[in-house]
């Protein structure tokens, strides 16, 4: 028997990254999406109007927590005392999903609040794979790790991003959470091929998978979750669906953030290729 | 080996504080030693790489602050908050996973940033900007602890502990003095804020409570001197006692009647 306090806790289909602007839309309307993505790191105060919101939502829809502050690719120690309010969130939310990224955040305790690149080497997988154990052991429960957009390469680079992933795959019994959109923009910033990284990636371990639109700069391209998705980027969607099968994604709007319709005729567009696949 | 590599922690110690120190103090030395790790290709150099994250990040924070310190962006402009951010930055290091906890010492910074000194103001209005942020994400005093009884027992206490109560405030609320009318500065730069825009500096200074009512409406509210005396004797854990030493201007049952009935106090311990 469950002993969830909430009616709603599983996810299916294409949800939504709750953001502030769209709070009242959704208290108001009760707009029928599937589920929403909350900012993890925005609701870890010990209360206030953040965290009451969230909980209401919660009521109507279930969520996945989605950070940035784990900084699993730091040399720091694992913050505990962020991870002890991960977990109490995590209690009083029952999200689906809890994830983070294969990035590092922050270095000698200064925090930069932004996702980092760092070698992909033997060293960084098999340190890498025991902070996320830790973290696992810590929080009870399996997280998801999503791939970062990344507009650098490293000399001590020893393995491609996908070969890295494997690796993580490999030491932990971690979940991926995939984005599709920071595959193809760091497929063009380093030019490699999208296509075989998917092919790379254990589809079994595929929970969830992230969507975005990025900004074409003079000569990279630039992830600003501020656009539509792209046509490249759908179109590896579709192969990464027909690989993963139907799993359930999220469109991330961060900068420039539309009305509520918008966004979600985004996510129902998502929600069609879902379907073909399921 | 190469300085470059990374095989072990303080490998990736070395390049992470390198990194760091690239992005946040980008002087030609940081930079140089941090494209020592980077590949540079003839589409994007080394230094164009770092700069790119550096933007991502120092746009980030900016945005965060931009939302904290809205009045002071605006009394700024846009170019002038950046370009103080950047430099704030540098001085004082984000130490919290959280943004939300980052940019409490930047009213102290404003007060010593040259190209507002004109705007002698403006750090209390950053303080003010800061205290309502505060107040928005405290905790619900639904939480207060177990010591803390409800005001309606005030009638149980006899009069012989009474100078031992200490009264309860809601945990949001911080007191803020200024030389300057910074609430209706505050107010004229509201966006929704409708009438004459025009604030005289010598409307003169302002005490007042920043804090947030139980039903999560956001308050500021201005003080007179016996209640500034009176809020700031129990946020400062004073007992009834030692309030009653104070020299009021009006009757100390006025005056706590009055904070009672606003719900700015709710409660009281014996302790």
């Amino acid at each position: 028997m469950s002993t969830s306090k909430y009616k709603a806790n599983s996810i299916l289909g294409a949800g939504l990254g709750l953001r502030s602007s769209h709070y009242q839309e959704v208290f108001n309307t009760k707009p029928d999406v599937p589920w929403f993505e909350l900012l993890s790191d925005n609701y870890m105060a010990e209360g206030g109007l953040p965290l009451v919101r969230a909980e209401k939502i919660r009521e109507d829809y279930p969520i996945t927590l989605h950070g940035v502050g784990m900084s699993l690719g730091s040399a720091d120690p694992l913050d505990m005392d962020y991870l002890g309010r991960l977990k109490t969130l995590i209690k009083r939310l029952e999200p689906t999903y809890v994830s983070d990224h294969l990035a590092w955040v922050s270095i000698s305790g200064k925090h930069t609040h932004d996702l980092l690149p760092f070698p992909y080497t033997d060293f960084t997988v098999k340190h890498i794979s025991e902070r996320i154990n830790q973290v696992q052991d810590f929080l009870g429960q399996e997280i998801l790790v999503e791939n970062p957009s990344s507009y650098l390469d490293f000399h001590s680079t020893e393995m491609t991003e996908w070969e890295f992933i494997q690796g993580i795959a490999k030491s932990t019994d971690c979940n991926l959470l995939m984005d599709i959109n920071n595959i193809y923009v760091s497929a063009v910033n380093h030019d490699f091929d999208p296509y075989e990284y998917l092919q790379a990636i254990p589809a079994d371990r595929v929970k969830e998978i992230h969507l975005a639109g990025y900004e074409k700069m003079d000569n990279y391209l630039f992830d600003t979750h501020g656009y539509q998705v792209h046509p490249p980027v759908w179109e590896l969607y579709k192969a990464a669906l027909n690989r993963f099968g139907a799993t359930p994604t999220l469109i991330e709007w961060d900068t420039d953030i539309p009305d509520f319709p918008t966004l979600r005729a985004e996510a129902l567009k998502a929600e069609k290729l879902i379907q073909e696949v399921a | 080996m190469p300085f470059n590599q990374v095989q072990s922690l303080s490998d990736l110690k070395k390049l992470q504080e390198t990194f760091y120190d690239a992005i946040f103090d980008p002087s030609s030395n940081n930079i140089k030693q941090a494209s020592t790790y980077i590949i540079g290709t003839e589409k994007i150099s080394e230094a164009q790489r770092l700069s790119i994250y550096r933007d991502s990040i120092l746009g980030g924070i900016t945005a965060a602050l931009t939302h904290i310190y809205p009045v002071c962006v605006k009394l700024l402009g846009e170019k002038y908050f950046t370009h103080m951010v950047a430099g704030y930055l540098k001085k004082f290091p984000s130490e919290s996973p959280d943004i939300g906890n980052y940019g409490e010492h930047l009213p102290a910074y404003i007060a010593e940033f040259k190209p507002a000194k004109e705007l002698v103001y403006l750090s209390d209005v950053a303080q003010l900007e800061w205290l309502w942020h505060k107040a928005f994400n405290a905790p619900s005093d639904l939480s207060s602890s177990p010591e803390q009884k409800p005001l309606s027992e005030l009638q149980n206490i006899s009069e012989q502990n009474l100078p031992l109560v200490k009264f309860c405030s809601v945990s949001s609320a911080n007191l803020l003095t200024s030389l300057y009318p910074i609430q209706r500065i505050w107010q004229v730069n509201q966006h929704d804020f409708q009438g004459d825009h025009s604030v005289s500096l010598d409307e003169g200074g302002v005490s007042l409570v920043i804090w947030r009512c139980a039903d999560f409406g956001m308050r500021i509210d201005e003080l007179n001197e016996d209640e500034t005396k009176f809020l700031s004797a129990v946020l400062n854990c004073a007992s009834f006692g030692q309030i009653a030493e104070i020299d009021f201007n009006q009757g100390l049952d006025e005056i706590v009647q009055r904070c009672i009935q606003t719900g700015l106090v709710i409660g009281f311990t014996t302790g």
